[in-house]
């Protein structure tokens, strides 16, 4: 059985339990205590992960691999610090019920449960585990028209996708009497062609699964859904979930579809090159700022799929890479955002910055530098996450892949620079600037912020890292 | 024979209350043909020999999903009809792709092979030989599968948080138990030990003033004239 | 099995087309929505269960269990947040949303 290979999973679905008793005992309000002991138990489980031997368990269920160990981090990294966001946001609106760290935490087990899946009922319940606690905390400010409108958009396409996929899996099940991953890839390393039914059945998985990195053509949530959730809440959507889901398709599409490759490929180079695109054009005209974000995380995931769909091992090593630093960029961004007050009261509009370089210049700063990374301007971080995925495109001989993105990257520039401009040379509002930061988000903006700069100095690290994750997939 | 016979007869069924279920007019409706659907579901699932899946999707779906369903749609005030618009017009459209869309499936199904070593790649090959299949569900859900049953644990947790956390409401009206302050109340209630059996007007404990009887109600007649109309 | 596994596999097939359909031709009803995922969920039940049949494997009947489990903690969380959404919208249109544009 050896179930102490899954120890991290364990202890942290362990201390969601005890939190949430803890946090339904006492009178008062336990927000801050339970979002405190979640963000401790996060960290914890990353300890653990740390200290994770390699290897198959739990009947062939749960596989930890270096892969698995550095996706895993993120996204418990993510998570954490998308909580610390939360923390001042729901105070304020509040939405400062315990439910909701509990619920986050429940949904970062799922995470790890998925990117650790070795066995297609696995992801299916890590999935399903991470989905859920997603559809309630984006109608978790339920007396708000908007945000139970985002819960409830998302709720109808996120059980639709969990839908097309089972159905998928259960051909694919039925082709190979199995669904253990490494049998699979047994089944399929075969001589010769596979069935249509098993095409079929991987045409319906990988929509499903497309579906939940929202790259296009299953992207139509997204913006609905970032507009309306809490600020927070869209933070914690662009983070982790994002990186987990990255995560689980590679290791789908790379470990029992590995060698069916010629038929997935063209897909996801497909959907790489539609989410560039749209995520370039479509972000252009839009005077949300949260919207703005969803059409430029749409951007980023195809970005990210590139380095899927080269099917190399420098494009899994891009791949790593972008969603770390992906994931780093926008919880900073979002530290910007959440903090966008007037007078009390959260603003989200664009306009909404103008003039902050005369207010609060260390602030504008912060996010000229973000919004630089994510344009990929040297010598920022964003630039060399999208270097590795150009240069395994251009390794791999996709030329289309690679110039599509180079082009994309152009234009996305446009709408980055656009909200610089607007906080360095546009007056500021008569009603006057945005509030003060609180100390926790300014800490998550200087953090985030200070990697952004630092990574081009010392990348080795990560770079190993994200190296050894990948050739632990590709083996 | 009776087993083929049966089988098409559920099938049918099945498939009549589905159909019906997307396009009856009232959502009550369709909550009960959901309800005839998934009965008839059961029967082809005990006709494929996997009995527990069947009482199990009678008990959970009818007895609980459906059940739900029902109570939601007959507790919200809805306007069926105008929520009706529009499905004439996406009729004809949704029925050509819906066509399609099956006979593309129906070419798969139609070709439907298995891998030649599916049978040695079984995961859980059934026991046979007299072991029910409830037993046999049990004997591996517990032991091989147990991680997932942890996991489909605190699914069924996180709905229910999400559940609450969505709809529960503390209405002013309400009160509470607080467990705390009631342990903590001191002095403001004594136990006294009074001698019984002595008359209550000499100790003079002090009772409270019944309420005035209230008087009878004085009936107006705007009608001084009376009678019946 | 007494019944070949195409004749499962056909029904299964019909359920999930129904769904799809349902899906499409009610948009504006999220309640019937959630019933035509729920036809869809029927079908891969029911897809599980023949393919588990025919290669006389029990781990398609524990996979049918584990979805049976979660669709019913999806049916519960969807149904909240349909009661949300009425609470605030007095309707349970989704078409309605004409506020998340722009």
């Amino acid at each position: 059985m050896n179930w102490t290979l899954a120890l991290p999973e364990i202890a942290l679905a362990c201390a969601g339990l005890v939190i949430l008793l803890v946090g339904v005992i006492p009178g008062r309000n336990t927000f801050f205590g339970c979002t405190m002991a979640v963000i401790g138990a996060l960290l914890l489980a990353a300890v653990l992960v740390l200290g994770q031997p390699e290897g198959t368990a739990l009947g062939g269920l749960y596989v930890a691999d270096a892969f698995s160990g550095f996706m895993k981090i993120l996204a418990l990294l993510g998570a954490a610090l998308g909580l610390v966001l939360a923390l001042d946001f729901n105070r304020r609106e509040s939405l400062d019920r315990f439910e909701f760290p509990v619920l986050a935490l429940f949904a970062t087990t799922g995470m790890m449960v998925m990117v650790s899946a070795n066995d297609l009922m696995a992801v299916y319940m890590g999935l399903e585990l991470l989905s859920l606690p997603l559809y309630v905390i984006a109608a978790f400010d339920r007396d708000n028209g908007r945000s139970a409108e985002a819960g409830l958009k998302y709720f109808v396409l996120g059980a639709l996708a969990s839908g097309l996929l089972l159905y998928g899996v259960s051909l694919v099940y039925g082709f190979a009497g199995t669904t253990n991953f490494d049998r699979l890839a047994d089944v399929f390393s075969g001589n010769g062609g596979v069935p249509a039914g098993v095409v079929v059945g991987l045409v319906f998985v990988v929509a499903g699964l497309i579906f939940k990195v929202s790259a296009v053509p299953f992207h139509m949530w997204t913006p609905d859904v970032y507009e309306g959730a809490p600020t927070p809440v869209t933070a914690f959507f662009a983070a982790a979930p994002k990186v987990a889901a990255v995560a689980l398709l590679a290791r789908v599409l790379l470990g029992p579809f590995g060698d069916l490759a010629a038929q997935w490929q063209q897909v996801i180079i497909l959907a790489s090159l539609g989410s560039m695109l749209l995520g370039a054009f479509a972000a252009v005209g839009q005077r949300n700022i949260k919207r703005l974000m969803a059409y430029s995380s749409i951007g980023h995931v195809g970005y990210a799929l590139m380095g899927l769909a080269v099917v190399s091992d420098e494009g899994l090593r891009g791949l790593a890479i972008y969603m770390l630093i992906y994931m780093l960029m926008n919880i900073g961004t979002f530290a910007i955002l959440v903090g966008m007050r007037r007078r009390g009261r959260a603003v989200e509009r664009i306009e909404d910055l103008a003039g902050l370089g005369g207010t609060d210049l260390g602030r504008a700063l912060w996010m000229t530098v973000f919004m630089f990374s994510m344009a990929g301007i040297p010598p920022l971080a964003g630039f060399f996450g999208k270097l590795y995925v150009f240069l395994a495109a251009v390794q791999g001989g996709f030329w289309t892949l690679a110039v599509v993105g180079v082009l994309t990257s152009v234009v996305s520039a446009y709408y980055y620079l656009r909200i610089v401009k607007v906080m360095f040379f546009d007056e500021a509002p008569a009603e006057g600037g945005l509030d003060a930061t609180t100390p926790g988000l300014a800490a998550v903006t200087a953090t985030t912020g200070i990697f952004n700069l630092v990574f081009c100095l010392y990348p080795a690290p990560l770079l190993l890292a994200a190296g050894l994750a990948a050739a632990a997939l590709l083996g | 024979m009776i087993t083929a016979a049966a089988f098409y007869i559920f099938a049918f069924v099945l498939i009549a209350a589905a159909t019906m279920v997307v396009t009856s007019r009232n959502p009550v409706h369709s909550v009960l043909f959901l309800i005839l659907a998934f009965f008839n579901a059961a029967a082809l699932m005990l006709i494929a020999g996997a009995e527990f899946l069947a009482m199990i999707l009678v008990i959970v779906y009818v007895g609980a999903v459906a059940v739900l369903f029902l109570f939601v749609v007959m507790m919200l005030d809805i306007d069926f009809a105008r929520l009706r618009e529009g499905f004439q017009r996406y009729l004809p459209i949704g029925g050509v792709v819906g066509l399609i869309l099956l006979l593309e499936l129906a070419l798969v199904i139609g070709t439907w092979t298995t891998a030649t070593e599916a049978s040695d790649l079984r995961l859980a090959p059934n026991p046979g030989g007299g072991v029910s299949n409830t037993k046999a569900l049990g004997q591996i859900l517990y032991t091989d599968y147990v991680y997932l049953f942890q996991i489909a644990g605190l699914v069924l947790l996180v709905a229910m948080i999400g559940a609450i956390v969505l709809t529960h409401r503390r209405r002013p009206g309400t009160k509470r138990q607080d467990v705390a302050a009631q342990i903590a109340r001191s002095g403001s209630v004594n136990l006294e030990q009074v001698p019984t059996g002595v008359g209550i007007g000499e100790l003079g404990i002090r009772r409270p003033t019944l309420p005035e009887a209230p008087k009878p109600k004085q009936v107006e007649h705007a009608d001084h004239h009376g009678g019946h109309h | 099995m007494a019944v070949g596994l195409s004749h499962y596999l056909a029904v299964s097939a019909i359920l999930l087309v129904l769904g799809l359909v349902g899906i499409f031709l009610n948009r504006k009803n999220v309640i019937v929505i959630l019933m035509s995922v729920e036809l869809i969920l029927l079908a891969v039940n029911l897809n599980l269960v023949a393919f588990s049949a025919h290669l006389n494997d029990l781990a398609g009947q524990v996979f049918a269990m584990f979805v049976l489990t979660v669709a019913a903690a999806e049916a519960s969380i969807g149904l909240a947040i349909i009661v949300i959404y009425f609470r605030n919208r007095g309707s349970i249109e989704v078409e309605d949303i004409s506020t998340l544009r722009g």
